[in-house]
């Protein structure tokens, strides 16, 4: 943790939702600020700025996504986003709209502070312009466009390192099918689902010890993919503690 | 004895009139005769004929031709003023007169008959028009029942008793001599009966329709009447009945309607409420699942083994009232038939993946054997909905198998088919059971108590699976040894996977940056 605490701002109608996360940010080491509605949020955001936003979609004042894109239009700050379930076309469009991830409600506070952290560190690696990451034992190092797992140099073709590239510049975030397929193959090719399955199974087979239970890179069903650190231990009962 | 006296009466007035009718009819040919010297007037006879015909009957017609007959003779035909006939001339003509007499009062009195025929078919109608119309205005079959009673008592003239259904009449309405036919014709074929009471009266009794007895029986007093009125009546009766009990059919089918178009507001109405409830509870749901996360682990509470698995329980609860929430939520969906898959091409072990990580904790107690074919062909399908229904499907293994028996998940492809299972050691099902699982609601019985749970997992599951176009099969051995449930999802009927050379030949740029 840095000298100076890093800041959330929190936005919820919910008093109880805001409650909660605010106990959970402070136990974390974050100084919140917190806003009701969506004209709040804007407000706050532009007079503290903060280091994360955690915005829920369910606002009683603007849409969510209107939140985002205002946002969006002079702020890179990390933002998750508070979902509900079944609503995967929603994720994948504020996603697409530059939510850097989203958690589903309910949701315990272990699962949103790694996905936050995920978020603020892959602004740090941007900012800071690390050559290599590591994720376990896969390393990609992108001055020299070399991948290798275990030490082992592997060879993939030039859209497998694509793939593993776009997914690595999102380390532990969530990466749009959509995204992935518009900067590989193309606009035209944002559909075809099927080139990401079968390139995701390639890639499996290179990377992962076991490809049926893949550790590092994992699918968000129905939204897209992510690359992450392998927990320690194998396929332990997860804690909530997990991500700290 | 009285029947016949007062036809006789009858009888016996009209002679007296007709001969009356003779007489004035008589003076008033004199008066022509002896003022205005008319000697051929013998035709005038047969006015008094024709009147009497018409207005008296055949028999005063008769006594009316024979007397202006002999009048005529006495008056008209030479030598006048004698019964006397002289000529063949004049006999000729005098028979001429008696045979159109007779032909005259014949006609008369047929047409006279045939007219009150007519009238009688035309109020019978008027009746039957009259009463159609009230049948087919009664709001219920108890109007209805009336109508019956009053139509039918108006035709015989006589008793009709309703019994069962509407039940506007009893038993004792009808005499103790008929009962036993009642009785009779309730229970058995349903064939109609005659019996004769003690007062000599035939009683009809027959159902109101031949089909059922829903509509219950009727009894109707024909008095003593035989022959064809008899048959001319039952055939009326017959008539009526079935107009009636076509109209009770008919107002039955649209109870049955009404009743469910009442059934089916009251669903959705209850499924709006569930819809709205279940969303509304899951506000307070998400702040105390985070806030049990945040308290377990919470350091201060760390070090307090009972506190710390207080919270435990609370997250652990909270967790499950959310699955509740879901399944209901689902449910609602799929009662309104508002599952719409959103198709995707899917790597079938994803989905296997993703429902295991949705059911970690569930499945902590079990020992999880995967068998994952890495190879699989990707389906289309709507990922979502097919990891919610193995979800379900897991979350029932886990139910009904005792702590620490093994749960395997497979994934696998036969023929045309990816089959994603999952085998359990636990309870079983007996072949009823197997019969009738996953019915909304269905609850095994024996687990009634035992488990909780709404009966809703694995018909949710099977709704979602043949949404998918797919379909759910459960297999067990019988109790005690375990389940397998297995999700079917047909291969694509195209060849959708292209070389990967095409798809590195798909290539905008190279890999450079």
């Amino acid at each position: 943790m840095s000298e100076i605490p890093a800041s959330v701002l929190v936005v919820d109608d919910e008093v109880q939702i805001r409650r909660f996360l605010r106990t959970g940010f402070e136990l974390d080491g974050f100084q919140v600020h917190e806003a009701e509605t969506g004209a709040e949020a804007l407000r706050t955001a532009t007079l503290k700025p903060s280091d994360l936003v955690i915005l829920d979609l369910g606002l009683p004042d603007m849409d969510g996504a209107d939140v985002l894109e205002r946002l969006r239009a002079w702020s890179s700050v990390p933002l998750i986003v508070l979902s509900v379930r079944g609503s995967e076309t929603e994720k994948v469009r504020l996603l697409e709209l530059g939510a850097d991830d989203y958690v589903v409600k309910p949701f315990g506070m272990a699962e949103l502070l790694a996905r936050a952290h995920s978020a603020m560190r892959r602004q740090l690696r941007v900012a800071r312009g690390e050559p290599v990451i590591k994720f376990g034992p896969l390393a990609i190092d992108f001055a020299a466009r070399a991948v290798s797992i275990n030490d082992q140099r592997l060879t993939l073709t030039p859209k497998e390192y694509r793939l593993l590239q776009i997914l690595a510049q999102h380390s532990g975030n969530v990466v749009t099918h959509q995204f992935l397929l518009r900067e590989i193959w193309g606009n035209e090719h944002v559909d075809d689902t099927h080139y990401l399955r079968i390139f995701v199974r390639k890639l499996r087979r290179k990377i992962e010890a076991d490809p049926t239970q893949p550790r590092i890179l994992l699918t968000e069903l129905g939204v897209g993919y992510r690359l992450v650190a392998p927990d320690p231990v194998p396929a332990p009962v997860p804690q909530e503690a997990a991500a700290h | 004895m009285n029947l016949q006296l007062s036809v006789l009466r009858r009888e016996a007035r009209g002679i007296l009139i007709a001969l009356l009718l003779i007489a004035v009819t008589t003076a008033v040919l004199m008066v022509l005769r002896h003022y205005f010297g008319i000697l051929r007037g013998a035709v005038l006879f047969l006015v008094p004929v024709m009147i009497a015909g018409y207005q008296l009957g055949l028999i005063p017609a008769l006594v009316t031709a024979i007397a202006g007959v002999v009048l005529s003779g006495y008056l008209y035909f030479a030598p006048l003023y004698s019964f006397q006939v002289a000529s063949p001339q004049e006999t000729l003509n005098l028979m001429l007169f008696i045979v159109v007499a007779v032909v005259v009062s014949q006609l008369s009195s047929q047409a006279k008959k045939h007219i009150l025929i007519a009238r009688k078919r035309e109020q019978e109608m008027t009746d039957l028009y009259a009463f159609s119309r009230r049948l087919a205005a009664a709001p219920n079959a108890g109007d209805i029942f009336v109508a019956i009673q009053d139509h039918l008592a108006n035709l015989v003239q006589r008793k009709v008793v309703l019994l069962g259904a509407a039940d506007p009449g009893s038993e004792d309405d009808v005499p103790a001599s008929v009962r036993a036919a009642v009785t009779s014709v309730e229970n058995d074929d349903g064939r109609e009966r005659t019996v004769e009471d003690a007062g000599g009266n035939i009683w009809l009794i027959r159902r109101v329709s031949p089909k059922t007895t829903d509509f219950g029986l009727v009894a109707v007093d024909l008095g003593n009447t035989t022959g064809e009125p008899l048959a001319d009546l039952r055939h009326r009766i017959d008539d009526a009945l079935a107009d009636a009990a076509a109209t009770l059919e008919r107002l039955d089918v649209a109870r049955a309607l009404n009743d469910a178009k009442m059934r089916s507001e009251s669903e959705l109405l209850r499924e709006a409420l569930i819809g709205s409830v279940s969303h509304e509870l899951r506000t307070p749901l998400a702040s105390i699942l985070g806030a049990a996360t945040i308290l377990h682990n919470a350091p201060a509470l760390a070090g307090d083994g009972k506190l710390h698995s207080l919270t435990a329980v609370v997250r652990d609860e909270a967790e499950r009232l959310n699955i509740d929430i879901q399944n209901l939520l689902d449910a609602t969906t799929i009662s309104r038939q508002q599952v719409r898959p959103k198709l995707q091409w899917v790597e079938p072990v994803d989905i296997v993946n993703a429902a295991i990580e949705h059911r970690r904790r569930r499945l902590s107690g079990y020992p999880l054997t995967l068998d994952l074919n890495s190879n699989l062909p990707i389906v289309h399908v709507d990922p979502a909905q097919v990891e919610q229904a193995l979800v379900q499907i897991i979350d029932n293994a886990a139910k009904y198998s005792p702590s620490g028996a093994p749960i395997r998940i497979a994934a696998h492809a036969s023929g045309r088919t990816v089959i994603l299972s999952v085998h359990d050691s636990g309870a079983g099902l007996t072949a009823e059971e197997r019969r009738q699982v996953g019915g909304r609601f269905f609850r095994g019985p024996r687990h009634a108590v035992t488990t909780s749970g709404s009966g809703l997992g694995l018909w949710i599951a099977k709704a979602f699976i043949s949404a998918n176009g797919g379909r759910v099969e459960v297999e067990s051995d019988g109790v005690g040894l375990g389940t397998t449930v297995s999700i079917h999802l047909p291969m694509s009927a195209e060849e959708i996977m292209p070389e990967p050379e095409t798809l590195e030949a798909v290539s905008m740029e190279s890999a450079a940056e």
